[in-house]
């Protein structure tokens, strides 16, 4: 049917002209961040957990929420997308949602106690363990944001209590939202024994395994410099008004 | 019933609290020392948020001049830093923010948010025109990061005490961060500037109590139970939003 190959070759070509980084541009995009514009981990981390969680209260408003509650689940990984994790979470709790955190290896790094303690000191309960009985989950919780690996893990050395955590979010009923690229993806390709959320936050710019992703698509974080989105073409899309982030 | 803030009965809600210089320390101390934030993580909180209330008191729309320019002037501390991130955000929201910063700091923190302002292109002038209608042709508002609550009103020295000479002459509107520069934090100076906006940080100051323009709450991230103790009364911020108007 000609008529279908023209929609879907023009739909190809929508997709394939989405913004996407590999894992060298992002490496870079970051070294120049930190090194030449002198950004801090600290003021980046607060940045994209804040648009996250503003992401998350898009999608997901309050009175949309199933539960009486409005709970939700923060499984926080070891790195930097666990630590976005946890800025999100805060951010989440004084929009009036009830963040519960999964934290199950805690990094030693300053950068990860200060909003770990942050956290903590808001209330926020963090959880010891995560029941595997994934029919606990789905009644505990409206749903679960996924931050556990970013695109810094190399997927073929990801071991427990990762590979465990993932085995069971595999299996919940309730929504997912990753920060960033959902754990068990390779930063350049999906795959299909990782999770697959209904909805993705990238941070700043979107990752090569995103380019087709189907599923709910923002991206978080409004503060790249104009140099550096010409410079590596990442012709992201005008954000909305003051908002600090866009809807792909 | 839904109360929201204006439509509120004086009698069933507590007033909103204005901070004496001793309370804003206090916060300020328990935020980095119990809290573990970071001051680079505050001043990036506040100064977003300043970007955003600049955005609502001036929208693009409403500017006079031909560009959208905006004049930042930065003292060397904590409340110039916030003028830094300001800036940068207002040059994300497609403002022209040029930036007026006499007396750098010399911690890292402050130069880092500096560099970060070069490196978006955004103009440092080298001298304050004392011309004052040079500044009013050139600029649509200026904001006024001066001196913040940490600052002492009775002993301003230079550059800062000729810069807000020149400003209280300007008949462009002006934003304060914070503070109006100038101003006791416990009391309405006449001294100082006098701002048509004020953007309060986290919590009013006891000088704001009489100030009659266009009032801002910015920046929402106290946990509660800082809320709690030392009884801010804040009103509630509409949907996710990160400031509110008094």
């Amino acid at each position: 049917n000609g008529q279908a190959g023209d929609v879907r070759g023009a739909e190809l070509g929508r997709l394939s002209s989405r913004p996407s980084c590999s894992k060298e541009e992002l490496d870079a995009i970051e070294r120049e961040l930190l090194d030449e514009y002198r950004f801090g981990l600290q003021q980046l981390v607060e940045m994209w957990g804040h648009a996250c969680a503003v992401a998350v209260a898009k999608a997901f408003p309050l009175s949309s929420l199933n539960r009486r509650q409005p709970t939700l689940l923060v499984v926080c990984g070891l790195e930097r997308n666990g630590v976005v994790g946890l800025a999100c979470a805060r951010h989440l709790r004084l929009f009036g949602y009830e963040p519960t955190i999964f934290y199950p290896k805690r990094s030693a790094c300053a950068l990860h106690r200060d909003f770990t303690v942050q956290c903590e000191k808001m209330d926020i309960p963090f959880l010891s363990y995560l029941p595997t009985e994934v029919q606990l989950i789905n009644d505990a919780y409206n749903l679960v944001i996924d931050a556990i690996l970013g695109p810094e893990t190399d997927i073929k050395t990801v071991k427990e209590p990762y590979t465990g955590i993932l085995a069971t979010l595999k299996q919940v009923k309730i929504p997912t939202a990753s920060v960033d690229m959902p754990s068990g993806w390779d930063v350049e390709e999906p795959r299909e024994d990782g999770l697959q959320p209904e909805m993705l936050m990238s941070l700043s710019a979107p990752k090569k395994c995103a380019a087709n992703f189907s599923g709910r698509h923002f991206v978080a974080g409004r503060f790249l410099p104009y140099d550096i989105q010409k410079k590596y073409d990442l012709n992201l899309p005008p954000f909305p008004s003051t908002d600090c982030l866009v809807q792909l | 019933m839904n109360y929201s803030s204006s439509e509120a009965d004086p009698e069933t809600t507590e007033p909103l609290r204005y901070l004496s210089k001793d309370e804003v320390a206090a916060i300020e101390s328990e935020l980095l020392k119990d809290y573990r934030f970071g001051q680079q993580q505050l001043v990036e909180i506040w100064g977003h948020a300043c970007a955003v209330a600049i955005t609502k008191a001036f929208p693009l729309s409403t500017l006079s001049k031909k560009q959208p320019t905006v004049l930042v002037i930065c003292g060397p501390n904590q409340n110039g830093s916030v003028g830094l991130v300001c800036a940068r955000h207002l040059r994300i929201f497609e403002y022209e923010p040029t930036i007026f910063y006499p007396k750098r700091s010399m911690e890292s923190l402050h130069q880092d948010f500096t560099v970060q302002c070069e490196k978006m292109d955004i103009p440092f002038l080298s001298y304050l025109p004392t011309e004052v209608q040079l500044i009013n042709d050139a600029y649509n508002l200026v904001i006024d990061a001066i001196l913040g609550p940490d600052a002492d009103h009775t002993d301003v020295k230079e550059p800062c005490a000729s810069i807000l000479v020149t400003l209280k002459q300007i008949k462009i509107p002006i934003a304060s961060i914070d503070v109006p520069s100038g101003w006791d934090m416990d009391a309405a100076s006449k001294e100082g500037i006098n701002p048509d906006v004020l953007i309060s940080l986290t919590a009013p100051k006891k000088c704001a109590n009489r100030f009659s323009g266009k009032h801002f709450l910015a920046g929402r991230f106290l946990p509660y139970d800082i809320q709690k103790k030392y009884e801010l009364n804040l009103p509630e911020f509409p949907g996710t939003d990160c400031l509110i108007e008094l």
